[in-house]
């Protein structure tokens, strides 16, 4: 098989998009691309979808892909739709798209992969050498058409690839949508009978669907599981997701903006097919998606009556085709997702919803396959699926059952998405920013490490303000060593405790087992429970208590008997608070720490400046930390010369800088680490605007912390704003919806006096 | 104005008083240095501590922040403490954020050596 990079002569035939913007798959594309190899003949490979994750196009590129090698490899693909009501039309649907699509390659006859043609029309175009095997195969399909016998005619249907003789190339059957199969009409269960004669018949093959319906469907086929491989697809990670939507957007001239296409990504939680359908909507509508409000107008628009409303509404009727048990099933889920309470028995569900055992088997095994509820056969647990299913099924319970009015509900929607959305990039952003942890207690493997990189208060006593030369070589000089265990699971502690959630992020609380020199026996488990406080000052004796005695709590309450608890926060830890944690077996890191044993297990990268100017502006882009305020400073004192302000107006105007770029540096999470300045020369005036992506930290615009008790060195690292407000004629900050973004205006004739 | 980070902080001691040097520019990294090092001299016996300032041209509030931890620190080991030659952008900065309360200013080292001399004849009851 040729490499996959496109070619002048590439033709697109059922792709629906360029191969160069048909992004986040090329993984998953390989791997089908090596089923098609010579290796692999015979072998099928099933792949397992996660619903949402979108599959179609995969399988449409990796068609044309082989079409185009022109190997003696015919791709053949078949989408099973909503439109095939019985089994039968199916599989007659299946035979005519194999032999328009054999034929087509036969001729290297792109356009008649597509062509409205009827087997009839076929015969005529089959190439001589193929006309003979065609004839007798339509010959035989219209004798067993009317047979009467629909199980032989659908497996003769599906079994057409076989026929292909010997030295004219061999089959790759793409199935797509085979849980479709599973509920059509007639006798014929299709999607057993498509494993049973696929998994037989020689030829190699994909079958992609619901992951929790396929691999059902092949025990129930009775597969050899020794001729069947499998791949898992998944959602998008956020990088993949953010240039889908880049790429999607382009294509239908949609316009995006960095924080908009961020948040798509954060709320569609990277499927590949909301994010479609939403920007194919956007299109339809002309809607630029620009801000968060665009973004949520448009999700809200679409939850009440566009794609994603048709596409849920699609999948309801599915599951419950009578309108009333409909009514009472969406108030079941909505009210079962919505309580405390989310899991209750199969008899509760059965009775609630009026139905037979075998109606509400039938209908819990339609919304467990869809994973919009996780059925044991005897408890059902709402609450699962998407966040678009969750705020259609609101929608519908409050106008369906509450009959509430619709601008009231349309109104509190788009309300509440539009709360919600700095909510989703805060959790986003403060999970990159824990990555780090995650990452670096997954690559304990029983090295040995400077044991002080575990307490708090000797690495202060000892390296402080310590040049980072003295410390790398005052490490590499420690005879303490500490050897790390290794790790085997990791795990969110909110995974194991739901409580979890309401204290802490996901990731600033973590439960790794290990085991200690990776010796697998009971005397050598132990259970980390780690936590990153978030505090910008060392923190103080009684939040580290509070952390030890709620970890301690958990451990007691999940039965660990052997456990080790490791603080971290940004700063370290007070004297007093350190002491605790020696005394009760804790181990304590700084964020320095932190770093210097990462880089010890292995290397993080730095971000690049970008810097770029304009006529009267000058825009710059730095990288966050290692003093690069100074940087702005500097050029901001520069062009003030410029302006003549007088020194102490410049040094003023060097100080506020710097408090912006720290401020923006601490508070802000930022996904890009990156801090925007942009310098406006005006007449009389000089305009400075600080921004950086993130999160919108609560003590801005005049929010209050509320607390009363608030330490005293906690409050000088709250002295930056104030400073520039003292320092500046007049501090704005704009409305941006990711981030902050200040604005400093000083005049040449200060309006005030400082 | 050079980025700070690679550089040592001087220091040295006229008595039992240390004169500790700021760098050009007085941030969290500065700032922690010139913090273990007034808690090394300290530790040493020292008395009296002058943090002269006559190269530092900017000072962030996190700078200023460690500031008055050493005027704790001081404080809290009986030494008294006192800055010299600071620029006025940065007295300015000191007085907006109430460091001026807590510590002399001196015009240059010499003077600060001067006026904490008494205090340095002057023994300590416990």
């Amino acid at each position: 098989m040729s490499s996959r990079s496109p070619s002048e002569n590439f033709r697109r035939i059922l792709g629906r998009v360029v191969r160069q913007d048909f992004v986040g798959r090329a993984g998953e594309l390989d791997r089908i691309m090596a089923q098609a190899e010579p290796g692999n003949a015979g072998r099928g490979l099933l792949l397992l979808m996660e619903p949402s994750a979108g599959v179609s196009e995969l399988l449409r590129q990796a068609y044309d892909e082989i079409f185009n090698d022109r190997t003696d490899v015919i791709p053949i693909y078949f989408a099973i739709t909503r439109n095939e009501t019985t089994a039968v039309s199916a599989a007659i649907e299946f035979l005519n798209t194999f032999v328009q699509q054999y034929i087509a390659f036969r001729r290297d006859e792109p356009v008649v992969s597509h062509a409205p043609l009827t087997l009839h029309d076929l015969l005529e175009l089959a190439p001589p050498a193929d006309f003979e095997w065609i004839e007798q195969l339509v010959e035989s399909y219209n004798r067993l058409r009317f047979s009467n016998d629909d199980k032989a005619l659908v497996r003769f249907c599906l079994g057409a690839p076989q026929r292909i003789p010997a030295g004219r190339g061999r089959p790759f059957v793409m199935l797509d949508g085979s849980q479709l199969a599973e509920y059509l009409n007639g006798a014929v269960v299709l999607g057993t009978e498509i494993l049973r004669v696929f998994g037989r018949g020689g030829f190699s093959f994909v079958l992609a669907g619901l992951r929790r319906q396929i691999l059902e469907a092949a025990h129930d086929a009775k597969c050899n599981f020794e001729l069947l491989d499998t791949l898992r697809l998944e959602r998008l990670d956020a990088t993949e997701a953010a240039r889908l939507v880049e790429h999607v957007a382009r294509r239908q001239q949609v316009g995006t903006s960095e924080a908009a296409r961020d948040l798509l990504v954060q709320q569609f939680a990277g499927s590949p097919f909301f994010i479609g359908i939403f920007l194919q909507a956007a299109r339809e509508k002309h809607t630029p998606l620009l801000s968060y409000l665009d973004c949520e107008r448009l999700y809200v628009d679409e939850l009440f009556g566009g794609h994603i409303h048709r596409h849920f509404a699609d999948l309801l009727e599915e599951i419950s085709p009578r309108l009333d048990t409909r009514h009472l099933l969406i108030r079941l889920l909505w009210e079962a997702a919505a309580g405390e309470e989310q899991t209750s028995s199969f008899e509760v569900w059965r009775k609630r919803l009026h139905m037979t055992g075998n109606e509400l088997e039938d209908v819990l095994h339609r919304l467990h396959v869809q994973e919009f509820v996780n059925w044991d056969e005897t408890t059902v647990e709402a609450g699962a699926g998407p966040q678009a299913w969750k705020d259609y099924l609101k929608i519908r319970y409050r106008l369906d059952v509450l009959n509430e009015p619709r601008a009231l509900v349309v109104a509190d929607m788009l309300a509440d998405s539009l709360k919600r959305a700095p909510h989703t990039m805060a959790r986003h952003y403060k999970q990159i920013a824990n990555a780090g942890l995650r990452d670096l207690i997954s690559r304990f493997n029983c090295q040995r490490v400077p044991a002080v990189l575990f307490d708090y208060n000797t690495f202060s006593n000892k390296y402080k303000g310590a040049e980072s030369e003295t410390i790398v070589s005052g490490l590499s000089a420690e005879t303490d060593f500490f050897k790390l265990p290794q790790t085997v699971h990791l795990a969110s502690c909110s995974a194991f405790i739901n409580d979890m959630r309401q204290i802490c992020e996901e990731d600033h609380c973590l439960i790794a087992h290990t085991f200690e020199e990776g010796t697998y026996s009971d005397a050598q488990q132990v259970i980390w429970l780690a936590a990153d406080i978030e505090s910008k000052m060392e923190v103080d004796v009684e939040i580290a208590r509070v952390w030890l005695e709620r970890l301690e709590n958990t451990a007691g309450r999940l039965g660990f008997s052997r456990y080790q608890i490791w603080l971290i926060s940004n700063e370290g830890f007070s004297a007093e608070a350190a002491t605790l944690l020696v005394r009760r077996k804790a181990l304590s890191s700084s964020r320095q720490q932190l770093g210097l044993l990462a880089s010890r297990l292995g290397e993080t990268p730095l971000t690049p400046v970008v810097p770029s100017a304009a006529p009267d502006e000058f825009l710059m882009v730095v990288p966050m930390g290692e003093d690069n305020e100074l940087i702005a400073a500097n050029t901001a004192e520069q062009i003030a010369k410029r302006l003549t302000f007088r020194p102490e107006a410049i040094n003023q105007i060097k100080t506020a800088i710097v408090e912006a770029c720290i401020n923006a540096s601490e508070h802000s999470f930022s996904p890009d680490r990156k801090i925007y300045q942009r310098f406006r020369v005006e007449s009389d005036r000089l305009v400075i605007t600080i921004s950086s992506r993130g999160i919108v930290p609560a003590n801005l615009n005049g929010a209050h912390s509320g607390s009363e008790t608030k330490e005293a060195a906690e409050e000088r690292r709250g002295w930056g704003l104030k400073l520039i407000r003292t320092l500046m004629d007049e501090v704005e900050f704009e409305r941006v919806d990711d981030g902050t973004s200040l604005r400093m205006t000083k005049y040449l004739r200060p309006q005030k006096s400082t | 104005m050079d980025t700070p980070s690679g550089k040592l902080v001087r220091s040295h001691c006229v008595g039992t008083t240390a004169v500790v040097y700021a760098s050009d520019y007085l941030n969290k990294l500065t700032g922690e240095k010139i913090e273990r090092e007034c808690r090394r001299q300290l530790n040493c016996g020292c008395r009296a501590l002058v943090i002269d300032f006559s190269d530092t041209k900017l000072v962030n509030s996190i700078g200023v922040s460690i500031l008055l931890g050493i005027i704790d620190v001081a404080e809290k080991s009986g030494a008294r403490i006192a800055f010299s030659d600071v620029n006025s952008q940065t007295v300015q900065l000191f007085e907006m954020l109430g460091l001026t309360r807590h510590v002399v200013l001196a015009k240059d080292e010499r003077e600060a050596l001067l006026n904490l001399s008494h205090f340095e004849t002057t023994p300590i009851v416990h």
